[in-house]
C-alpha cells in the first residue's frame, strides 16, 4: 500500500511523467507552428480545447477503470446512446434541464449494465465490454433508424455555452469533475480500495476490501462521466451522427496510458490523463493541419499506446531504473 | 436429465451446439421456408471459411492461457490481403501471392507475440493497439479503395465448388482444423498448450517452453488471419481494406461458444468449428430475412455476453 500513498500528494503536484508530458505538449505546439502557417492562431487553440472536452470527462472515468485493472471499450458508444436520449428530449421540445439530467442518468444506467456483466458475471472486462460494444452499436443504429439526429433546438446550447465569472461552463464542469474524482481517489477509502484492487485482486480480497462494491461503483462513475460528456457533445454539435463515439474508447485508453496510469493497476495519475488528452488532441489536430489524412489517426493512436507501453516495459528492465521504479 | 449431466466437456458443448443449430435452422425455415437451398449452403460454407480460420487462431491463443487473446485478427486479415495486393502491384510474381499473404499475416502475428512475450505487455492491450494500427494502415494506405487485380487462377480456386462445398473450405479450413485437432490431442506441443493454459506456473516448473509456445501461437494466429485474407482475395477478386471488420468480435464469440474457457486450458477446436457454422448460419439466415447487417454485430455481441455468463452460471451449478 505504500506505493499507493506516495504518488500525487497535492491536487496539482506533478511528477516526472507529467512534466515530460507538458514539455511534449509544448514541443508539439512549437513544431506544428513551424510546420503549418494555419496552426498558431487563437481560433485553433480554442478548437483543440473544445475537442478535448468530451475526452477529458471520459478519460477521468477510464483512468479509474484502468487503475483498477479493468477496461471499457464500449464507452464511446455509451456516450452515443446518452447523446441520443438527450437529443430525443430536446427534439420533443423538452426542457433543457430535463436533458441535463438525462445524460448522466443514461450513462449511469448503462454503467450498471456493464458492471452487471463484468463485475457480477465475473467476465474479463475486455471480453465483456467488447460483446456489449456490439450490442450498443446495434442499439445506436436501431434508435437512429439510419438517420442523423440533426437540427436540434439550441436551448441546451444556450445553457452550456455561457460563461460564469468569465470562465466557460465546460471548463468549470471539468474542473469540478476532476476535483471530485481526485478527492474520491486520494482522500477516501474508495480510492485506496480501488488502487489496492489494481495492485492485486487476490490480496485486496484477502484484506477484506468489498471488491464487488468498489468495482461496480467504478463502472457507474465512468458511465456518469460519459453521460456528462454526451451532454456537452449534443450542446456543441446539436446533432447525433451514426458514427458517434467510435474512436472515443481508443483515444481515452491512449490518453490514460500516456498519462502514466499503469494498466497493471495500482498506479494512476489524473493530471497525467488530462495532459495525455491534450497531447493526443494537439497531435491529431496538428497532423491534420500539416496534411496527414484523418484515416491515419487510429494508426497514430495505436502506435502511441504500444510505443509508450513498450518503452515503459523496456526501461523497467534496466537494473538502473529499479530504484526509480521503487520510488514511483 | 441424468444423461445430460453425465455428458462433460467437449461432448456436452457439441451436443448443445448441435441443438442450438437445429433450433436456428428450424426457426429460420418457419419464418421463410425458401431460406435454405444448395446456393445458401455454399454461401454459408464460403463465409465460414474465413471465420473458421480466424477463429481457430483465436481459440488456440486463448487456450494457451496467460490472459491470452488476439484482438488484432480482423486488422491482420485486412492488412495481409492489402500487403499481398500492393506487393503484386510493385512487381511481385503472381505465383508468390498466396505465400506473401500468409507470411505477411504471420509477421503481423509475430509482432503481437513479441509485444506479449518480449515486452511482457498485457495481451488485450497490446493486441488492441495493433488492431487499430493494422486496420488503420490497411485503410489509410489504400484510402479505403478496394485493390483489384487478383490473378485468374486464384479465382478458380477461390470460387470453385465441388458438390456444393466451396474449394477453399475443403482445401484450407478442414485440413487446418484437422491438423490443429490432431496436434492438440496427439502431440507434446498440444499437451503443452493445455498445460500452460491450465496452470502456467507449474507448466514452467516442469520445463515446458512456455514463452516459445506462446510466441508461436500468436504467429500462428497471424498466419491463419493471413490465410483468411487470401481466401477473401480469391473469393471476392479484390483486396478490401475493411474485410476484417468485426472479425475480432466474431472469432471471440466463436471460440467462447465453442467451449474454450476464457481463462485457457479447457476446450477444443471441434467446438470452435461447430460454433463457426452456427454463427454463420445465423448471420446468413438473418440476411435472407432482409434484416439489416447492422443487427448482426449486436446479435453476435449479445451471444458473446450470454455465453460468458452461462459459462459462469454452469460452473456455479456444478460445484
Amino acid at each position: 500500500m505504500s506505493a499507493v500513498r506516495q504518488s500525487g500528494t497535492g491536487v496539482f503536484s506533478m511528477n516526472g511523467r507529467e512534466w515530460s508530458l507538458l514539455v511534449a505538449c509544448l514541443l508539439a505546439v512549437v513544431i506544428f507552428s513551424v510546420a503549418s502557417p494555419h496552426y498558431a492562431n487563437p481560433g485553433n487553440a480554442v478548437t483543440v480545447l473544445r475537442n478535448s472536452v468530451e475526452l477529458l470527462l471520459i478519460g477521468l472515468g477510464m483512468t479509474l477503470l484502468l487503475a483498477m485493472g479493468g477496461i471499457d471499450v464500449s464507452i464511446g458508444i455509451v456516450m452515443g446512446l446518452a447523446a441520443i436520449a438527450i437529443g430525443r428530449i430536446l427534439g420533443a421540445d423538452g426542457s433543457p434541464f430535463v436533458a441535463l439530467v438525462a445524460g448522466p442518468l443514461v450513462g449511469a444506467l448503462l454503467g450498471c449494465v456493464t458492471a452487471a456483466v463484468v463485475v457480477l458475471g465475473r467476465v474479463p472486462a475486455i471480453v465483456g465490454t467488447l460483446g456489449l460494444l456490439g450490442v450498443y452499436r446495434t442499439a445506436v443504429f436501431a434508435l437512429l433508424g439510419g438517420q442523423w439526429l440533426s437540427g436540434l433546438p439550441s436551448s441546451l446550447t444556450d445553457l452550456l455555452a455561457t460563461t460564469v465569472l468569465g470562465i466557460p461552463v465546460p471548463a468549470l464542469v471539468i474542473a469540478l469533475a476532476y476535483l471530485i474524482v481526485w478527492l474520491a481517489l486520494r482522500r477516501t477509502p474508495y480510492g485506496l480500495h480501488l488502487l489496492a484492487i489494481g495492485n492485486s485482486e487476490e490480496k485486496a480480497r484477502l484484506s477484506g476490501i468489498p471488491l464487488i462494491k468498489v468495482r461496480f461503483m467504478t463502472f457507474v462513475i465512468s458511465g456518469v462521466l460519459t453521460g456528462i460528456a454526451a451532454t456537452f457533445y449534443v450542446a456543441t454539435y446539436r446533432n447525433v451522427e451514426m458514427s458517434i463515439g467510435s474512436t472515443s474508447a481508443l483515444d481515452a485508453i491512449a490518453a490514460v496510458i500516456l498519462g502514466g496510469t499503469s494498466i497493471l493497476g495500482g498506479r494512476c495519475s489524473l493530471l497525467g490523463t488530462v495532459l495525455g488528452v491534450l497531447l493526443l488532441r494537439i497531435l491529431q489536430n496538428g497532423l491534420l493541419l500539416i496534411g496527414v489524412p484523418s484515416l491515419w489517426q487510429p494508426v497514430v493512436t495505436g502506435v502511441l499506446i504500444i510505443g509508450v507501453l513498450g518503452f515503459e516495459a523496456a526501461s523497467n528492465r534496466l537494473p538502473l531504473t529499479r530504484f526509480q521504479r521503487a520510488r514511483a | 436429465m441424468r444423461t445430460l449431466r453425465n455428458l462433460q466437456g467437449p461432448a456436452l458443448t457439441l451436443a448443445l451446439l448441435c441443438a442450438l443449430w437445429l433450433i436456428v435452422i428450424v426457426g429460420l425455415l418457419a419464418l421463410k421456408p425458401s431460406v435454405f437451398n444448395l446456393g445458401t449452403v455454399t454461401t454459408i460454407l464460403q463465409f465460414s471459411t474465413i471465420l473458421a480460420l480466424v477463429g481457430l487462431g483465436q481459440g488456440m491463443v486463448i487456450l494457451a492461457g496467460g490472459t491470452g487473446i488476439d484482438l488484432s485478427v480482423g486488422g491482420a486479415v485486412s492488412l495481409s490481403a492489402i500487403i499481398a495486393m500492393l506487393s503484386l502491384k510493385l512487381g511481385l510474381p503472381p505465383v508468390l501471392l498466396p505465400a506473401v499473404c500468409i507470411l505477411a499475416g504471420a509477421a503481423l502475428g509475430a509482432l503481437n507475440g513479441l509485444l506479449v512475450n518480449g515486452l511482457a505487455l498485457l495481451p488485450f492491450i497490446a493486441t488492441l493497439g495493433t488492431f487499430f494500427v493494422y486496420s488503420g494502415v490497411a485503410l489509410a494506405v489504400t484510402g479505403g479503395a478496394a485493390q483489384s487485380g487478383v490473378p485468374g487462377w486464384l479465382l478458380v480456386w477461390g470460387r470453385g465448388v465441388i458438390a456444393g462445398i466451396p474449394v477453399p473450405f475443403l482445401t484450407l479450413a478442414i485440413p487446418c482444423f484437422a491438423l490443429a485437432g490432431l496436434a492438440l490431442m496427439a502431440t507434446a506441443w498440444g499437451r503443452w498448450i493445455y498445460a500452460m493454459g491450465f496452470n502456467e506456473r507449474s507448466a514452467r516448473l516442469v520445463g515446458i517452453p512456455v514463452d516459445r509456445v506462446r510466441f508461436i501461437l500468436y504467429a500462428l494466429s497471424g498466419a491463419l488471419a493471413g490465410a483468411a485474407g487470401l481466401v477473401s482475395l480469391a473469393w471476392l477478386g479484390s483486396g478490401r481494406p475493411n474485410i476484417g471488420q468485426n472479425l475480432e468480435l466474431e472469432s471471440l464469440t466463436a471460440a467462447m461458444l465453442g467451449g474454450i474457457a476464457i481463462t485457457g486450458g479447457r476446450g477444443g477446436v471441434g467446438g470452435v468449428f461447430a460454433a463457426v457454422l452456427l454463427l454463420v448460419t445465423l448471420k446468413t439466415g438473418l440476411l435472407q430475412l432482409n434484416i439489416n447487417t447492422v443487427w448482426q454485430v449486436g446479435i453476435v455481441g449479445a451471444l458473446l455476453v450470454f455465453v460468458l455468463l452461462a459459462d459462469r452460471l454452469s460452473q456455479r451449478w456444478r460445484s
